[in-house]
């Protein structure tokens, strides 16, 4: 894995051991995620593919501190995150989360809502938070739209922004809740060339919910490929294709081969999600 | 390319100002709306006079025509009292001007706040919620008694209903306002650090502020419905007053001229609520411009 922050050692490595979540919408236990326990090293892209409605965001949202878990225990480097005694995380700047429909604040323009963080935390002046913003937002291609509110941004452009808003808070994980899936597959290639791009400058820990399984195979150094409802790790496939990537990976002998692995794992899956006649949670 | 220039004109640059208040203002002459919106109040103001003087249809008699009212309201000396050049006509409209900014500033002032501590605090609401919700459908006329009773002299009812009227409508938008926002931008501002009031000042109340906005211009039609209502039962001076004053006299021209003062100072009062909504949520304005709307 080449370009390493140099300003950070390694850290934001995720421990996820044997959590179980058990949701109780109406009376009637709904078990989202089943004793799944996966290791994520400090700095590495890992990416979760599962059907829809699999529990994979029950999962993203444990440890975003978003909900509790019934049984097991998530670390961060270490630390106890949520456990037992500990049913759910606190909401940290340290793992942050870009949401899948989009969350910046629509009151604000693109450089209020990146110099946001740094504002609420006291980590720096108001006045220098929108100045880094302006700087981080400019190097991420946006310089021209950072008084703009989101709401006059293509989505492409306010994706990015809420990635540089995640980042400017120098976070150990980065969170991402399927973020591209409601784009256009050309948009997408800028994005994921945007994120590569952004992963080879910091090194953050990258903890990714996707089902575009080529998606998977492009950005991630592990793929985690999980089974419908509930939620367990059925198997993990390593991708070794060297950084920096490009497109033309794609196209490669690697690619394909771990597609097609990563597909059969995933498909059986699908397949078992369809009939079960899960209703899409997203 | 040199002639293209030409013909557009001083428009090479972008317009600015008031280069691009004049743009704007050509392009609505050339376009068929003003004409239509003129069209329609005359042919309106056509019905009206038909109705009333033309053909003089049945009931219709009893009823000042646009002709006797214009006779009188836009005369110096009137014949059934009321003009734009007599005093009393101002004295009534500014009073019931007074009242209304009173009432609404009031109700606002009181309903915002409550509604947005409502909308972001469970324990709030489960306190407060089921008593607005039962003493909201009592329409307001039926607080006259208890508000003529509770309240010395004349002015202390005729805003209490006005304001009682705007507030429930304000509070409970408010209160809407912040259900209506996406529990994602409360989780991303969690994420970023913030703290409780952090998210109320930046989350909760920008959020809340379209719905904020809307009730807002309901809730001053309510609250002129409620002091002019207020104003013919318990007033001595105000629009309402001048409508059930001239009743009594059996002048109708007066009557009439009341309303539709009422009806220009209404429509004026949402516009200015419409007005400072667009200027506050700029980022609105430009979302809905986005959609095509």
């Amino acid at each position: 894995m080449a370009g390493k922050s140099h300003k950070r050692e390694q850290t934001g490595a995720l421990s996820i051991k044997n959590v179980t979540k058990i949701y109780d919408p109406s009376g009637v236990n709904v078990k989202a995620v089943d004793d799944c326990s996966m290791e994520i090293a400090a700095g590495e892209v890992c990416m979760i593919v599962g059907p829809s409605g699999c529990g994979k965001t029950t999962l993203l949202n444990a440890i975003a501190g978003f909900h509790s878990i019934t049984e097991g225990s998530i670390h961060l480097d270490g630390d106890l995150l949520c456990g037992p005694g500990k049913p759910k995380a606190e909401q940290s700047a340290e793992r942050m989360v870009v949401f899948q429909h989009g969350a910046l604040f629509p009151w604000k323009t693109l450089q209020e809502n990146v110099a946001y963080g740094p504002t609420v935390q006291s980590a720096m002046s108001a006045g220098e938070a929108m100045e880094k913003a302006g700087q981080m937002l400019a190097e991420a291609g946006l310089g021209q739209f950072i008084k703009k509110y989101p709401g006059e941004v293509s989505s492409g452009m306010a994706r990015r922004a809420e990635i540089v808003r995640a980042l400017i808070n120098d976070p150990k994980v980065l969170l991402l809740d399927e973020p591209y899936r409601a784009m256009d597959a050309l948009t997408k290639q800028i994005m994921h060339e945007s994120l590569l791009e952004t992963y080879d400058r910091t090194g953050v820990t990258i903890f990714f919910i996707t089902h575009d399984l080529e998606e998977a195979i492009f950005l991630g150094d592990k793929v985690h490929v999980v089974t419908t409802r509930p939620c367990q790790l059925k198997k993990t496939v390593e991708v070794r294709i060297p950084r920096p990537r490009s497109f033309e990976t794609q196209s490669s002998e690697e690619f394909r081969t771990l597609l097609e692995e990563v597909n059969e794992a995933v498909h059986e899956e699908a397949v078992k999600a369809f009939q079960a006649g899960e209703r899409e949670m997203a | 390319m040199n002639q293209v220039s030409a013909t557009k004109g001083h428009m090479n640059s972008k317009p600015e100002g008031f280069e691009l208040f004049l743009l704007r203002l050509r392009k609505k002459m050339v376009s068929i709306d003003p004409y239509l919106t003129v069209a329609g109040i005359g042919l309106w103001l056509f019905a009206y006079w038909v109705l009333c003087e033309g053909l003089e249809i049945w009931r219709f008699t009893k009823l000042p025509g646009p002709v006797a009212i214009s006779k009188d309201w836009f005369s110096t000396t009137p014949f059934q009292g009321i003009s734009i050049f007599t005093q009393e006509y101002y004295d009534h409209i500014f009073v019931s001007c007074q009242r209304i900014l009173f009432a609404f500033g009031l109700a606002t002032g009181l309903g915002v706040p409550l509604g947005l501590f409502m909308g972001w605090s469970r324990k709030i609401r489960d306190y407060v919620f089921p008593i607005i919700e039962t003493l909201r459908p009592i329409p307001i006329l039926a607080w006259v008694p208890l508000s003529i009773l509770l309240l010395p002299g004349f002015e202390g009812p005729v805003i209490f209903l006005a304001t009682l009227a705007s507030f429930f409508v304000t509070t409970l938008n408010a209160m809407l306002g912040v259900d209506s926002i996406d529990e994602e931008y409360f989780r991303a501002a969690g994420c970023l650090g913030s703290s409780r009031w952090d998210i109320f000042r930046h989350v909760v109340v920008p959020g809340a502020l379209p719905f904020i906005f809307t009730g807002l211009q309901i809730s001053i039609g309510v609250a002129w419905f409620s002091l002019v209502a207020a104003e013919m039962v318990s007033g001595d001076l105000g629009l309402g007053y001048l409508i059930v004053d001239a009743y009594m006299n059996n002048v109708t021209v007066p009557m009439v001229i009341a309303m539709i003062t009422l009806g220009f100072i209404g429509y004026f009062s949402s516009a200015c609520v419409r007005t400072l909504g667009n200027t506050l949520m700029a980022w609105h304005v430009k979302e809905l411009a986005q959609q095509g709307r």
